[in-house]
């Protein structure tokens, strides 16, 4: 297993173009944060609206920038790939070894699962539905609220400890 | 000056944020600067995208109530960038790259103000309607204003031919994905009218 793990995520052609091209590391860096601001512009501001904030705007419409929040975290998950796949080019070590011993990458890909679950939790508890009857001034229901709040946790805390990876790299 | 800047740079602050091996040193002032930097330019974003008419179907004045949080997430970007600033403030002087950076927010934050003034002050205007010309301009210059000072941000520890190069190959990046973007909004745009008809 360990081997297989070592092969798959070790991608020598993609260390080798961020070792040879040294625009492409700052270049995945800025789309990474472009991700993050289109997640929070996106994501974020759906959540901000089920807990009260901006509450004239009628929830379908603020669920229109839903897509823009999903691009941005396709951006991260790409650039995001791109850092652990190719961190033989700055730092001497497996990609494998990385993620196995740096705790703020592991809690990082753990938030990210809390927040997928999250969100299952959101759809499955008929929720999604319930919240797009909710027009301007209407209060979102409680267990909506909780998701919502649960949401914006899980993303800054996505993003805070992608922050302290290099901590320990 | 350059004695004053000295203090403030070795001060016990200072050095307590830069040195510490506790991650609530340097990483969290970090990470409190991204926090800041998501909430300022995404939530001013959206505001400039149903400006600029992309996401036509949001009201434009409930979009106000963004407001608090945009000026939150400004002074939070301000007081984390002094400290930050203040841990290598010799270096980042000397940097051309940081002038750029902050002309950028600089700018963005006048473009800012600008868009809420024509895009709110339009009070008689119904909800749905297009915004001024004014307002779309203002809303598009500030999207390019973030886009640099992050940017800038990104670039600040990079030589100067890598900052070069990078700049380039997101002025690239950004177009191209600027194009398909556009070719999805006005499809996705389109089908909600169909739907509406």
């Amino acid at each position: 297993m360990e081997t297989f793990l070592r092969t798959w995520l070790e991608w020598p052609s993609v260390a080798a173009f961020v070792a040879r091209y040294t625009w492409a590391w700052p270049l995945g860096e800025t789309f990474h944060f472009f991700g993050i601001i289109l997640l929070i512009g996106g994501v974020g501001l759906f959540d901000l609206r089920l807990l009260g904030v901006a509450k004239g705007l009628p929830v379908a419409t603020a669920r229109r920038l839903l897509p823009w929040g999903v691009t941005g975290f396709i951006l991260c998950v790409v650039t995001g790939f791109m850092f652990v796949a190719g961190v033989r080019a700055n730092v001497p070590a497996s990609p494998y070894d990385v993620i196995k011993s740096n705790p703020w990458l592991q809690l990082k890909f753990l938030f990210i699962a809390f927040a997928g679950l999250n969100l299952l939790t959101f759809y499955l508890t008929g929720m999604d539905r319930a919240v797009d009857e909710l027009g301007a001034g209407d209060d979102a229901p409680r267990l909506a609220k909780v998701i919502a709040a649960a949401s914006l946790f899980f993303w800054l805390g996505v993003i805070y400890f992608g922050r302290l990876i290099p901590e320990a790299l | 000056m350059w004695e004053f800047l000295d203090s403030i740079e070795n001060s016990a602050f200072s050095s307590y944020v830069r040195d510490t091996p506790s991650v609530l040193g340097y990483s969290t002032v970090l990470a409190l600067h991204t926090f800041g930097m998501a909430f300022l330019v995404g939530l001013s974003g959206v505001i400039a995208l149903r400006v600029l008419g992309v996401v036509p179907q949001l009201p434009l004045k409930p979009l106000k109530g963004l407001q608090p949080l945009i000026a939150a997430g400004f002074w939070l970007n301000a007081v984390t960038g002094l400290i930050l600033t203040s841990l290598a403030i010799h270096a980042l002087l000397r940097n051309w790259d940081f002038y750029v950076k902050l002309a950028a927010i600089a700018l963005a934050i006048v473009a800012l103000q600008k868009m809420r003034r024509y895009a709110f002050g339009e009070t008689s205007a119904p909800d749905d309607a297009a915004a001024s010309p004014r307002a779309r301009f203002w809303a598009a210059a500030m999207l390019l204003f973030w886009g640099l000072a992050v940017l800038g941000g990104r670039l600040t520890a990079y030589a100067t031919n890598i900052r070069i190069e990078t700049a380039r190959a997101v002025l690239v990046a950004v177009v191209l994905l600027l194009i398909v973007a556009r070719y999805l909004v006005r499809r996705a745009n389109r089908a909600v009218v169909e739907v509406r008809v």
